[in-house]
């Protein structure tokens, strides 16, 4: 069995097409997910049907876990929903009472999710839910100086500016970035899906990133892309 | 010269960045403070510490720093302490926030007139089941002139002997069981209950939409005032909307329907609650419909920018559009 599991990292166990998290809050799940116990400690599925991050940990052809943030990273997470994917982020990044010392920013424009995400923050120190939107300024005192890892999911036209403009700003120089990307978010979709995504490209290239990954999410999340980008130092 | 500040520190550095000074907080603040600094800064105002600064140095131009962008400068980190109050304060802020949106009458009237919606429709069920019920068993008790009425005696009888008694009815051939009647009995009086919270809350909206919509409120009633607002998502929305989608909100399935397979689209959606529109005759329902909507349009954007509301000689107005359009077709269309 041990020769299809990885576990390069203390929190995070890839086994087959099965991505586990350590629970940082054992005993506790938080949308109903399965969890299991590996040598003692207990471990929360990740669901690639429900997070685009963990479908992009399935589709990438280089490590997975290249995708996701070292521990104790300062995070900035655009458009957080209920909290299913920043759930285990938080497991990664703070862990049990945040004893890597992470720091994640969970920004959201709806006040249904961010009560839903106060809850959250409650029982997982270390993570912090703020109302604004994603578009406007009012937020960005909240972070000090400049995030490790930043993810942007907010479905909306103008992904890519919002996006661009963001991580130019607040992503350290050396930062890893993903962004997803919802097609039907934007209006010009009379144009082939693979111009559009090639023309992203040039345009996230020319604004001084690097584009590691461009995955495909089709099966587990239709017409959404998930680009990895790095910030060239 | 820049003047750079956050929460915590303030720094003057010279166009190349250099650090002339800098000015730390030193001591304890609590979430509850910091929230109040984040505020005024919100308000583009100097922290204490910036205001200090920017005495001694009069010439730096005051830059929150996330706001001045040059990540080189040498400012004076947070200490581990500070940001675990920072974040603290922050989550403070944010279930304040959350709170405040508590409060906005757009959710307020979305609350009562959901609640209102869904007790109506468990009281008519109930109603109904009483009625039924108590009609098996005395087919002639029932008053027939105020169903609510008759719960509300029977609601009051403890025993089927008591019942026959305040109705002056024989008792039932077929004997009911002590615990049957009991039930019986309360639901009637959960029934009449329930009628009484359906008609405060409807007071409550009442209250609430002449007082948030008081010109579509005039226009519609405070309650079809209320759905309208509702189903519009807010009043601001309603204010932006189309009087087109005004027409047919609530028909949507009609209105989708016609888009698909080009079946004749709806005339009215809620707003067919209006007796200028349900008690018209059939052939000029549209057309009345059509115009009350664009009144609704522009009586919301009155509201939403808190203009001079309108008054019942404007009502009067739209009154007589009413009756003209009701007098110029007094008979339907001949079909051809």
């Amino acid at each position: 069995m041990s020769n299809h599991r990885e576990t390069n990292k203390e929190c995070l166990l890839i086994e087959k097409s099965t991505i586990w998290t350590m629970n940082a809050t054992p005993g506790k799940r938080v949308y109903g997910e399965k969890t299991r116990r590996f040598s003692s400690q207990e471990f929360r599925k990740w669901d690639p049907y429900r997070s685009k991050i963990a479908a992009g940990m399935l589709r990438t052809q280089h490590d997975p876990q290249n995708l996701l943030p070292p521990h104790g990273a300062q995070v900035l997470y655009l458009g957080a929903g209920h909290g299913t994917t920043i759930s285990h982020i938080h497991d990664i990044v703070c862990g049990e009472a945040n004893k890597f010392g992470g720091r994640i920013i969970g920004i959201d424009i709806s006040p249904r999710c961010i009560r839903d995400l106060l809850g959250l923050a409650k029982v997982r120190p270390g993570f912090i839910p703020v109302l604004a939107d994603a578009r406007k300024s009012t937020w960005e005192h909240t972070i000090n100086g400049q995030v490790d890892w930043l993810f942007q999911d907010v479905s909306q036209t103008g992904q890519l500016d919002i996006f661009l403009d963001v991580t130019s700003k607040h992503l350290k120089p050396s930062g890893r970035a993903l962004f997803s990307f919802k097609m039907a978010s934007e209006r010009w979709s009379d144009e082939a899906k693979t111009t559009q995504i090639e023309a992203m490209e040039k345009r996230i290239a020319s604004s001084g990133f690097d584009c590691d990954e461009i995955l495909d999410l089709q099966g587990f999340e239709d017409e959404h892309f998930l680009f990895v980008i790095s910030k060239i130092v | 010269m820049w003047l750079v500040f956050d929460w915590q520190a303030a720094i003057v550095v010279d166009d190349d960045g250099q650090v002339l000074d800098d000015l730390k907080h030193n001591g304890f603040l609590s979430p509850r403070d910091i929230v109040q600094r984040i505020q005024s800064m919100k308000n583009a105002e100097l922290t204490p510490e910036a205001h200090e600064l920017s005495t001694r140095f009069p010439d730096a131009k005051p830059r929150q720093r996330h706001e001045f962008g040059n990540s080189d400068i040498d400012f004076p980190e947070p200490t581990k302490e500070q940001t675990l109050q920072f974040d603290e304060a922050l989550i403070l802020q944010t279930t304040m926030e959350i709170q405040d949106e508590s409060g906005h009458p757009d959710r307020r009237m979305e609350h009562l007139l959901r609640l209102s919606d869904e007790l109506r429709s468990s009281q008519i069920t109930l109603e109904n089941r009483c009625i039924e019920w108590i009609g098996d068993v005395f087919p002639y008790a029932q008053s027939t002139s105020n169903r609510l009425d008759f719960l509300r005696k029977v609601a009051t009888c403890e025993t089927i002997e008591s019942f026959c008694s305040t109705f002056d009815v024989e008792a039932p051939t077929q004997d009911v069981p002590q615990n049957e009647w009991k039930i019986m009995a309360s639901t009637a009086k959960q029934a009449v209950q329930e009628k009484a919270d359906v008609d405060r809350i409807e007071h409550a909206i009442r209250e609430l939409s002449n007082q948030y919509l008081p010109s579509v409120s005039l226009l519609l009633g405070p309650l079809l005032a209320a759905r309208m607002c509702v189903e519009a998502h807010g009043r601001e929305r309603l204010s932006k909307l189309p009087s087109g989608t005004i027409q047919v909100l609530g028909a949507e399935k009609a209105f989708f329907h016609h888009l698909k397979t080009g079946s004749p689209p709806p005339k009215h959606g809620h707003i067919f609650m209006h007796p200028w529109i349900s008690h018209s005759p059939k052939w000029v329902r549209g057309k009345i419909s059509r115009m009350l909507a664009a009144k609704v349009s522009i009586a919301a954007k009155i509201d939403a920018f808190e203009g001079e509301p309108w008054t019942d000689e404007d009502l009067e107005k739209i009154t007589r559009r009413v009756e003209t359009i009701r007098n110029t077709r007094r008979k339907p269309k001949r079909k051809r």
